[in-house]
């Protein structure tokens, strides 16, 4: 495949480039045009991405930049390439997830706003969300008079073309962060992502989002800033911010440890770890549907991105001392998030708590030094943003037909929306890692790499994590088996007797991200071809696949 | 059928079979449940046909692979799967999976074609096709797949249809419950929804599942393959994990998952809740699938394990795990299956248990010289129980669709209405009390117990023991349960429907007759049963010397028999103890429940011991309510106590309005220095001083 000019350059600036545009044709020619223009830029971009991936092992673009903070250039290898081509799909398909989504919620505030004008009488968000579950939206609107109905057109245009610019240059953040080669580069890009993402959820969050949108910021910008210190320590250091000229041995060794620990914590902010997670639950809960389906499989892993390119790569020395305290601390959160999970009656939180879990289980993987340890982490990424994705659009489906997200009052939907069952049942499956989905290939492989670090160190806290890790697969199983059961199995109850199933823009984005976690599942290469050789190479003590010479080479790996 | 012409194993000239054949038999069932949303527009008769065919064709290429796996011939053919990390997936089809294979092909065509008549009405056949096929498909993927990860896949396939089926009414009606509504448990209730169901069973396997990937993983990172051929082919990883002291553990881990899956002590309480599924699936479940699975891979594993005592390397403790396991449960299921009031959770406790003699069977096995003796004496029960387990559940099937009741108590007296259930019911229940020379039953169970018997094991004296008194309570409970359901008068229930007009008739065609095969196949077989046993037992001998190279030692001198001419081979305590086991159970059945000279209830109540023998076995040993309390609700309150005085205190409320009550205060404190008083400002800046100087100084 001959793969144009500037191919990574264009897949990240064409969306921010033509973002204008986006607004534009939404307040001109209403959602359906700008959802469709988004959807093809996105689309292209990311047949950018995957043909790049497809045609070389490594794509690289080097650009002049400043003399201060080197080259702007971007860089797609083995590491890079599955969390690339895992935004852009995503955020490709939720493009056509986000319409029907997001119009239910400009009417939905329409009619709030012009209710606090009329009335004068704060309507809080809770109220209307549950007012509206008997009568869907669309409904109660035909019915309004003419006038209003012209009113409401124009609003949602100019709402829609505001979300769909804003839609873009999240996309564009999360690619850019990805695929950056410059300390300060990925910096950037790191704080691109988040300030859409504040205004996605500000604007059009459920609840109190202003505050939330604020949380939001706050803590992500302070674990940002903490990574900046970081990146200044061993920028400065070594005089070049650009990764290749980074070299550990240069840095005197307290200060190697202080940048990794500092880059560590402020991705760990990012990947919403135990202790950190406290924005996430309320972030994930708050946000639009399709943001949250994109912030939470998509955006928060690449904290786990962060720390295999910074750490793991960068850094191995202090990365092998730190390993066992990420490694720990990624079981505290498995099992923590996944209690907690079981604690929620709000299904967006008990997906954000589920979230909170999976990314235990990337941090658990990237604690095992073990080659298959690491790759297992990254496939966990993939497989938790097709299978969570699925979920946060059940979720929103269910939001938008059934008018709560609240478990307790949901039941028996299976018989009502068949394909959206299905499709949580194999996200479910997906993040529960049962075959034939992603999710096994992604456990087995990690647990593997824990197993394989633990006998070759023949550490008993090791082994202990790695029993603990398993069992809490289980706690995993649990918290999903019962959120699907109380939602779409059980007794239907009366009020949700009219429910529909969800449009084909929702419904059609689920099949195809379930038909790809089937196929990953069973063809695990598509991913692992270009990750193991990677983990080899970040790891050259160790050899991958073959236990004994692993075993013999981790031995004195170990600090 | 399977078996009845092992016997012929070393009269056939070697046949070449395709090794196309061996895939065909698992993907066949995966490509038509695919489908089967696509035809399942079509009529629904058209559908149940399709899917009866699928299964059939699936059926007749594991048939095509029978008579070369019965010339001791084999086939093992790769492709690569995961090339980063140099997988391969295959198929290997020896003796052990072509037999096995050909009973659950056919087992499941029979109750596919019951199903037809089963599921007559449902609107959601499509959905039940698909799960009934994912499921065959998975098992035979068990089956005939060559390495432990290809194993998992069908592992975690049929714990996924399983999970589907058990709890196929998802809109948990009343009658789709089991238990009883009004009973208590330590406080819990012994009555559940077909959704809490399948959860109950996924997740419990699930722990199963843990251990044996943990197994698996274990023995991948020492041998560097999942291969069963290639763990046979070069033994330097047990070596290696011997010395090391994981050996033992690797396997007993890999056991764990045969566990959870064949519902074995302590994880068996899953199997009574799957009783919600449509009766057609616990028919699969308890003979063809799911917890047959658990015995296979025993008898996948085991002589890897035992072939290892050649080279020095003993695991006598693993079969010492798996004898105890098998026993423990064949006991304490068979005693439950006593005083139950439902005929599914009957034959459910029924079949936990036999699988429990199996696990026994393939345990001792490991422990004697003689290893074939026991591997055939469990595989052979498998086929034996597979056959007149499946026609009892069918069978049952039938009562419950007739009476529209689970419970016994609901029956009664219906010999005469229904004769052909009757009598075939009788036929598979003789099959699985072990009626004496003309039931397979029989010629199994015997086997399990020369072999426990002749082991020479440590162990030998209580499994035996264990053994027999398990079969004095199976005949006793099989009796109770014709008893119950034929004789006596007409129940309450029984009387009502026929006032309100339901005549209690027959059932319908497609439905007795896969019945009605099996149990004639029970019977049948049976009569032959002996050399049907022994040519099993030879072609296990050559197969287990030619795969493995275990041989058997050298019998010693042949016990002077006192037994007549056809029963010569077998051993006579075994037989003694079989018969007598068998004549002393359905004796007290019969006085009970068919003849009805006393009343149990009476009985149970004339003595205080009794009565709480019947409470402690009535509540389930405890068991269930305590894994409930230990596994469920202890770790519910706890995340509930974390949740809300960690979660919702330290961390939401303290963290948050922390941060924001310490950005507020350090606004405060900077405020409060700016006091635009300069005595205050040179102050402060003399005290750095100093200190500055000090430390310099220092």
């Amino acid at each position: 495949m001959i793969i144009p000019d500037y191919a990574l350059m264009q897949a990240v600036f064409l969306p921010l480039l033509l973002s204008p545009v986006a607004y534009v044709l939404g307040r001109k020619a209403g959602p359906t045009v700008a959802m469709w223009f988004t959807f093809a830029v996105l689309l292209y971009s990311t047949v950018l991405v995957v043909s790049a991936a497809l045609a070389e092992d490594v794509t690289e673009e080097h650009y002049p930049w400043t003399e201060m903070f080197g080259e702007f250039g971007f860089l797609m290898d083995g590491l890079a390439s599955p969390f690339a081509i895992v935004i852009y799909v995503l955020s490709t398909i939720l493009a056509l997830y986000s319409k029907p989504y997001m119009i239910h919620k400009f009417k939905e505030q329409f009619k709030e706003e012009g209710r606090s004008e009329q009335g004068g009488v704060e309507a809080s968000v809770s109220s209307s969300t549950s007012s509206t579950s008997s009568t869907p939206a669309a409904a109660t609107a035909t019915a309004e008079s003419h006038e209003t109905s012209a009113a409401l057109n124009s609003y949602v245009n100019a709402k829609s073309g505001l979300y769909f610019a804003l839609y873009l240059v999240f996309a564009m953040g999360m690619l850019g962060t990805v695929l950056a080669t410059n300390l300060i580069e990925f910096y950037i890009f790191f704080e691109v992502m988040l300030i859409p993402g504040f205004f996605l959820v500000a604007l059009w969050g459920d609840g109190p989002r202003r505050k939330i949108g604020l949380m939001f910021l706050l803590w992500t910008h302070a674990g940002a800033v903490v990574l900046l210190l970081g990146f200044l320590m061993i920028g400065l250091t070594v005089g070049s911010f650009d990764f290749a000229d980074i070299d550990e041995s240069v840095l005197p060794p307290d200060i190697a440890l202080l940048s990794g620990v500092a880059i560590t914590i402020g991705l760990g902010v990012k990947l919403a770890v135990f202790m950190f997670h406290i924005w996430l639950p309320y972030v994930h809960g708050s946000a639009p549907t399709p943001i949250s389906a994109l912030l939470s499989p998509a955006m928060i892993g690449i904290g786990a991105y962060g720390i295999f390119r910074l750490v793991v790569e960068l850094l191995p020395a202090t990365y092998s001392e730190l390993s066992i305290w990420l490694h720990v601390w990624g079981l505290v959160t498995m099992i923590y998030g996944g209690a907690m999970a079981l604690m929620q009656d709000d299904l967006k939180r008990l997906l954000a708590y589920s979230s909170i879990s999976q990314m235990g289980y990337l941090l658990f993987g990237i604690g095992s030094v073990s080659v298959l340890g690491l790759s297992g982490a990254e496939m966990m990424y993939v497989t938790h943003g097709l299978g969570k994705g699925l979920l946060f659009m059940t979720a929103g489906i269910i939001i938008v037909r059934v008018g709560t997200r609240s478990i307790s009052k949901l039941g028996g939907l299976a018989g009502k929306m068949p394909i959206t069952a299905v499709c949580a049942v194999i996200g479910a499956l997906t993040i529960m890692g049962v075959p034939p989905t992603s999710g096994f290939m992604g456990e087995w492989i990690l647990f593997y790499g824990a197993l394989e670090t633990a006998v070759a160190e023949d550490s008993m806290l090791r082994t202990v994590t790695f029993a603990l890790g398993l069992l809490a697969t289980a706690l995993t199983m649990s918290y999903m088996l019962w959120m699907l059961k109380r939602v779409f199995f059980g007794k239907l109850p009366e009020r949700l007797s009219n429910v529909r199933e969800g449009s084909w823009y929702m419904t059609a984005p689920m099949m195809v991200l379930a038909g790809f976690t089937i196929v990953l599942g069973i063809y695990p290469d598509i991913f692992l071809e270009t990750i193991v050789p990677y983990m080899e190479w970040v790891l050259p003590a160790t050899g991958g696949g073959d236990g004994m010479a692993a075993m013999a080479a981790a031995g004195g790996g170990g600090p | 059928m399977a078996s009845e012409s092992a016997a012929a194993a070393s009269f056939l000239p070697p046949i070449d079979a395709v090794p196309e054949a061996a895939w065909l038999v698992w993907v066949i069932p995966f490509a038509a449940a695919l489908i089967m949303p696509a035809i399942g527009r079509a009529s629904h008769r058209v559908t149940g046909y399709a899917a009866v065919g699928f299964a059939l064709m699936s059926a007749l290429s594991a048939f095509s692979l029978l008579p070369m796996a019965l010339a001791g011939g084999e086939i093992h053919d790769q492709i690569m799967w995961i090339e980063a990390i140099g997988l391969k997936a295959g198929v290997l089809a020896d003796p052990l999976s072509v037999i096995m294979a050909n009973v659950v092909a056919w087992i499941s065509f029979l109750i596919m074609i019951y199903s037809t008549g089963y599921m007559k009405g449902d609107r959601s056949v499509v959905r039940f096709w698909f799960w009934m096929l994912f499921f065959i498909g998975s098992m035979q993927l068990i089956v005939l797949s060559d390495n432990l990860l290809q194993v998992f896949f069908g592992w975690e396939g049929v714990g996924l249809a399983s999970y589907a089926l058990i709890s196929f009414w998802y809109r948990d009606k009343k009658k789709d419950h089991v238990g009883q509504e009004d009973r208590r448990v330590l406080g819990l209730m012994d009555y559940y929804a077909p959704t809490h169901a399948g959860m109950k069973a996924f997740i419990m396997t699930k722990v199963g599942d843990v251990m044996m990937i943990a197994g698996m993983l274990l023995i991948f990172l020492y041998a560097g393959t999942f291969g069963f051929k290639e763990l046979v082919g070069d033994t330097a990883w047990a070596v290696e994990m011997s010395a090391q002291g994981l050996l033992v553990p690797a396997f007993v881990l890999l056991f764990g998952g045969a566990i959870g899956k064949s519902a074995q002590f302590p994880l068996n309480e899953w199997l009574l809740e799957a009783m919600t599924g449509p009766t057609a699936v616990s028919a699969l479940i308890h003979a063809a699938t799911m917890v047959k699975a658990g015995v296979f891979l025993v008898a996948r594993l085991g002589p890897i394990v035992f072939a290892l005592g050649a080279a020095g390397i003993l695991a006598d403790q693993f079969f010492e795990i798996v004898a105890w396991v098998g026993a423990i449960t064949a006991l304490l299921l068979a005693t439950q299956g006593m005083t139950n009031p439902e005929i599914k959770k009957v034959l459910a406790y029924s079949t936990g248990s036999q699988i429990g003699y199996m696990m026994m069977a393939l345990g001792v096995a490991g422990l004697s010289y003689q290893y074939v003796d026991g591997y055939t004496a469990g595989f052979f029960h498998l086929i034996s129980h597979a056959m007149f387990k499946a026609s009892l559940f069918m069978a049952a099937g039938s009562l419950l669709h007739v009476v529209g009741s689970r419970f016994m108590t609901d029956m009664g007296g219906l010999r005469k209405h229904m004769k052909k259930t009757y009598a075939f019911m009788w036929a598979a229940g003789l099959g699985l009390m072990g009626a004496p020379f003309i039931t397979t039953g029989f010629w199994s169970k015997d086997a399990i117990f020369a072999a426990v018997y002749e082991s020479g094991s440590e162990w030998a004296l209580p499994l035996y023991v264990i053994a027999v008194l398990t079969a004095v309570i199976t005949a006793f409970y099989t009796t109770r349960m014709i008893g119950m359901v034929f004789f006596g008068p007409k129940s309450e229930h029984v009387q009502k429907m026929e006032e309100e007009g339901h005549r209690v008739h027959e059932a319908s065609v497609s439905m007795w007759v896969p019945y009605g095969i099996l149990a004639a196949l029970t019977i049948g077989l049976g009569i032959i049963g002996l050399s049907a046993e022994e040519g099993l037992h030879h072609l296990f001998e050559v197969y287990l010397a030619e795969s493995f190279g275990i041989h058997g030692a050298e019998k010693g001198t042949e016990m002077a028999s006192i037994l007549p001419g056809f029963l010569q081979g077998l051993n006579p305590v075994a037989l003694g103890s079989s018969l007598a086991a068998f004549a002393t159970g359905i004796g007290l059945g019969y006085v009970f429940y068919i003849g009805r000279h006393a009343d149990p209830a009476k009985f149970v109540n004339s003595n205080i011991f009794f009565y709480a023998i019947h409470k402690v076995i009535l509540n389930r040993w405890y068991l269930n309510a305590i894994i409930y309390w230990c596994f469920v609700v202890a770790p519910l309150w706890l995340a509930r106590g974390v949740s809300r005085y960690f979660e919702k205190t330290a961390i939401d409320y303290g963290m948050n309005n922390g941060l924001q009550k310490a950005v507020g205060w350090s606004a405060k404190v900077v405020q409060g220095t700016q006091t635009g008083v300069s005595q205050s400002y040179l102050f402060v800046f003399g005290a750095g001083l100093l200190f500055v100087v000090l430390m310099l100084m220092m």
